[in-house]
């Protein structure tokens, strides 16, 4: 019995040792949500069908800090979507690897693109308001249509988004934030800081994942999330929660959705051919059903997606919100006492 | 002249292990493994919180003490922790008076109830908790309340009904092994049922409430999958430590945290082994003898009886609106029923389903095997450093899941131990973190062995390997491959240290299951939760059949369970 049970545990380490030898495998991470990204990846292995996906659903910030740690050897060799911020602030630390010979590269403008080829755009998102109907008339008041309408005393505890380090969503927010607040030079100036104070208060829980405020609103947990509109439609108006979504007067944040190469990954060959799929009209025709706005321009708009000249955008310059993530987040910890 | 005959002893020892090459060669290989996956990481930990990047710089540290919010989550799991203990004792203390000392009805059912948190996967009780309590939650709606589920009450209650299990178990083994001719005799002498329950059993008992109240502690404090989902801004200090890592890429953070962590479960596991333990009054080792005393006092039986349903009630409901949870559109909005979850979980998590199962039944027999080689070699055998080998295999018992993940992240993250990103890492933290019970279990089984037995083999001219596996094993098999599966349960529902070191190409169906959390996806979530839920049952069945099936004529003297 006993020798049993070792000779079957020899056998299953062999298996698992064996199990190293497969197929073309490309490693990605992504921060799409995990049933979105799957779609993707899916319509990828079906249009490529020699090579296997592993991927790793993280957000945008967790992605950065995997690049981090892993940065002596990388695991995987695409970074699949997530606000570009965090793509920004990984070129600066020297993780992306340089890809311009891509036709995409060529044809995408100036200001969807890093000059040096290390990030190239794949969507646009616009944050947006997502409150609960059923809360609104408990309360008695209106949705928000301003910044300063979320310190209103009645949302107090009824706000919830993701924290500003681990989400590509909650980073964005932050920006717009600062730069709506205040003067709009990109930082924190004293407007922004007392800002950023008084809303914290107003913050019930705080989600490691952007997205999911749209759902916990729409179940009602909270009144209030700020999330990219995108999502907004998806996960909760598309779904019939009791939710309205409103946008900023003075001027709502934006993102870039990114995608770079990683720096020293295992399967780069493999990690171009996903890399220009994924600019592709067909790839991009994909978002119509998660209304994502596609920076392809022959790519297909979906109905109830939200435009550029829908909402009020701020003047916010990401790249300098990239270049000096790591600041900004140590400034945030401090204010909200989360890190 | 007490230290001469100490040095006497040693140098004995030595000699004796010298004389015997096969066991000084197994003592030499658990040591180099316990010292490399056991304590090596928590060196790391160490390192990196004071000397990051070589240098001593322990910014943390001080920082630890002069900024409240770095300080303050350690006080909430303290408080926390505090509170489920005595929360979780009571509610164990009414389980294990119940089925082990009155003649209530339903006692398997009861008992049943008692262990389904012990199955079940992380996150679906604070899942459950928000869809009924939460601040637009079925009960909450119904009853009108006002209240605010997320932070500490919803951490001590589903912290409670996650951990009173240990208690119980504890505490049952207690009330039925109290020598029933002590109560007697205080009867004898006059004392009424309740003055004797206060004087007699609750004193003789203490010990065992104590151990219970301390162990529930320790895991309330390394407790990660509640806190994620119902913490709200009631920072504790194992999701702390995890966004430092995974969100900020801050090690030394991290690791100082993970110290503050370790530091109170260490301190409670040393006085609980030391100290607590030591006291017991109980025979712990003897079979439950059945024939203490039983209340059958109807003001005795009903009250508990009545809680015990309420108490098995609340557990039930909370597991069953998880299941129905699983099978609807949009749990807690659209409740159609749909199989969509069960399939998105084999279509996108198929190959976690694999993986998990692949990494656990490799893991299982790794660390049942290490688990009663150790117990053995504590048990059995007298060498120099034993009492050091039993402290560091039961250590992990204190380390908290976090701290290990991040102390092997920090060690094995570099040639020439580049782990990470493996299956070996994610099967040597499943081995090394489930030893301690593994141990424990082992040593208490071995301990009813009558050591005349193995005497014999060895005195027939078996060496130590041939009586190991000749003898040992078969006379504790049963109880071994109920450990076997109490090792496979823990591995399929393990969170808090595996979410560090799972990697693109291998993942875990727990990890998954954070990822639908993290999301908000409750559905898909609750999906995740009963698959695992399903493949556990059905891995306690197959054994049950397994032991029922090969020890049908009650080979050993041990019995059955």
């Amino acid at each position: 019995m006993k020798r049993m049970i070792l000779c079957l545990s020899l056998l299953l380490v062999a298996g698992l040792a064996l199990t190293g030898i497969a197929k073309e495998t490309l490693t990605i991470y992504t921060a799409f949500d995990q049933d979105q990204a799957a779609v993707y990846i899916e319509a990828f292995e079906a249009a490529n069908p020699d090579i296997d996906v592993e991927w790793v659903r993280l957000s945008s910030g967790e992605v950065y800090t995997r690049l981090q740690a892993e940065a002596a050897n990388p695991q995987a060799s695409l970074w699949f979507g997530g606000s570009n911020t965090s793509h920004i602030a990984a070129a600066k630390a020297g993780l992306l690897e340089p890809y311009k010979e891509s036709l995409a590269w060529q044809y995408i403008s100036p200001q969807f693109k890093d000059p040096e080829g290390l990030w190239i755009g794949l969507y646009v998102g616009y944050i947006g308001f997502v409150t609960n109907t059923e809360f609104l008339a408990e309360v008695g008041a209106e949705a928000p249509t301003s910044w300063q309408d979320l310190l209103k005393p009645e949302f107090k505890g009824e706000i919830t988004l993701a924290y500003a380090f681990s989400s590509g969503t909650a980073y964005t927010t932050l920006a717009g934030m600062l730069t709506a607040i205040g003067s709009s030079e990109p930082g924190f100036d004293a407007d922004d800081e007392a800002y950023v104070a008084a809303f914290n208060e107003q913050v019930g829980q705080y989600n490691t994942s952007g997205s999911a405020a749209a759902t916990m609103v729409g179940l009602g947990e909270f009144g209030i999330g700020c999330v990219f509109s995108h999502d907004i439609v998806k996960k909760a108006i598309s779904k019939g929660y009791p939710v309205v979504m409103t946008f900023p007067e003075e001027g709502t944040s934006y993102e870039i959705g990114g995608m770079a190469l990683i720096k020293g990954g295992p399967q780069l060959e493999l990690a171009k051919v996903f890399y220009d799929w994924a600019m592709t009209k067909e790839a991009q025709d994909l978002y119509k059903d998660f209304f994502r706005l596609p920076l392809n321009p022959m790519a297909e708009l979906a109905e109830g997606s939200v435009r550029a000249t829908d909402v009020n955008v701020l003047p916010i310059d990401l790249v300098w919100y990239g270049d000096n993530k790591d600041a900004m987040l140590d400034e945030w910890s401090e204010i909200t006492g989360e890190y | 002249m007490k230290l001469d005959a100490y040095r006497r002893e040693v140098r004995g020892e030595i000699r004796r292990l010298l004389h015997d090459p096969v066991l000084l060669g197994i003592v030499a290989v658990v040591f180099v493994l316990l010292a490399a996956f056991i304590v090596f990481p928590l060196i790391k930990v160490v390192q990196h919180s004071v000397w990051p990047g070589g240098t001593f710089q322990p910014k943390y540290f001080i920082d630890f003490f002069q900024k409240t919010y770095y300080w303050r989550p350690l006080v909430n799991s303290l408080i926390v922790g505090s509170l489920v203990s005595v929360f979780g004792m009571l509610v164990a203390f009414i389980f294990a008076y119940g089925i082990a000392r009155t003649d209530i009805p339903g006692k398997g059912f009861f008992r049943l109830v008692a262990m389904l948190p012990i199955v079940s996967p992380p996150f679906l009780i604070a899942l459950a908790a928000i869809l009924l309590l939460g601040n637009h939650g079925v009960i909450t709606d119904a009853l009108r309340l006002n209240w605010d589920i997320y932070g500490l009450p919803g951490l001590v209650l589903t912290e409670t009904l996650a951990y009173f299990p240990i208690a119980f178990m504890i505490l049952e083994g207690v009330l039925s092994k109290i020598d029933p001719s002590i109560e007697e005799a205080a009867l004898d002498m006059g004392a009424s049922k309740l003055r004797t329950f206060f004087t007699v059993t609750l004193p003789l008992a203490i010990p065992g409430i104590a151990s219970a109240m301390l162990l529930v502690f320790i895991r309330s404090l390394e407790d990660f999958g509640n806190p994620v989902v119902i913490q709200g801004r009631f920072r504790v200090l194992t999701v702390a430590a995890y966004h430092a890592v995974v969100g900020r890429f801050n090690m030394p953070l991290g690791a100082t945290l993970a110290i503050f962590m370790l530091l109170p479960t260490l301190m409670i596991f040393v006085v609980q082994k030391y100290y607590v333990a030591r006291k017991s009054y109980v025979t712990v080792t003897g079979k439950p003898s059945g024939i203490g005393l039983k209340s059958t006092e109807k003001h005795v039986k009903i009250p508990i009886f009545i809680a015990l349903c309420i108490l098995s009630g609340i557990i039930l409901l909370m597991y069953g609106v998880v299941l129905f949870g699983s099978f609807t559109r949009l749990w807690g909005f659209d409740n159609s029923l749909t199989l969509d979850n069960y399939r998105y979980v084999f279509q996108v998590g198929g190959q976690y389903v694999w993986d998990t199962l692949k990494i656990a039944l490799t893991a299982t027999p790794i660390g049942g095997l290490l688990s009663i080689l150790i117990a053995y070699l504590v048990v059995r055998k007298r060498f120099v450093g034993r009492g050091a080998m039993e402290f560091i295999s039961m250590l992990n018992f204190a380390v908290p899941g976090v701290v290990v993940g991040i102390g092997y992240i920090l060690a094995f993250n570099t040639p020439p131990f580049q782990l990470t990103g493996t299956a070996l890492i994610i099967v040597l933290v499943f081995v090394f973190r489930r030893m301690p019970v593994g141990i424990r279990d082992g040593i208490a089984q071995l301990q009813q062995i009558d050591p005349a037995i193995e005497e014999a083999s060895s005195s027939l001219g078996a060496g130590f390997f041939r009586t190991f596996t000749r003898v040992t094993l078969p006379l504790v098999a049963p109880a071994f491959l109920s450990g076997l599966v109490y090792i496979f349960v823990r591995c399929m529902t393990a969170i808090s240290a595996v979410v560090f070191v799972v990697s693109a190409g291998w993942q875990l169906l727990t990890v998954a299951l954070l990822y639908e959390v993290d999301q908000a996806n409750l559905a898909a979530a609750a999906a995740y939760g009963y698959v695992i839920i399903g493949i556990v049952l059905a891995a306690i069945v197959l054994m049950r059949f397994v032991v029922a099936r090969l020890f049908k004529g009650g080979l050993t003297p041990l019995g059955g369970e």
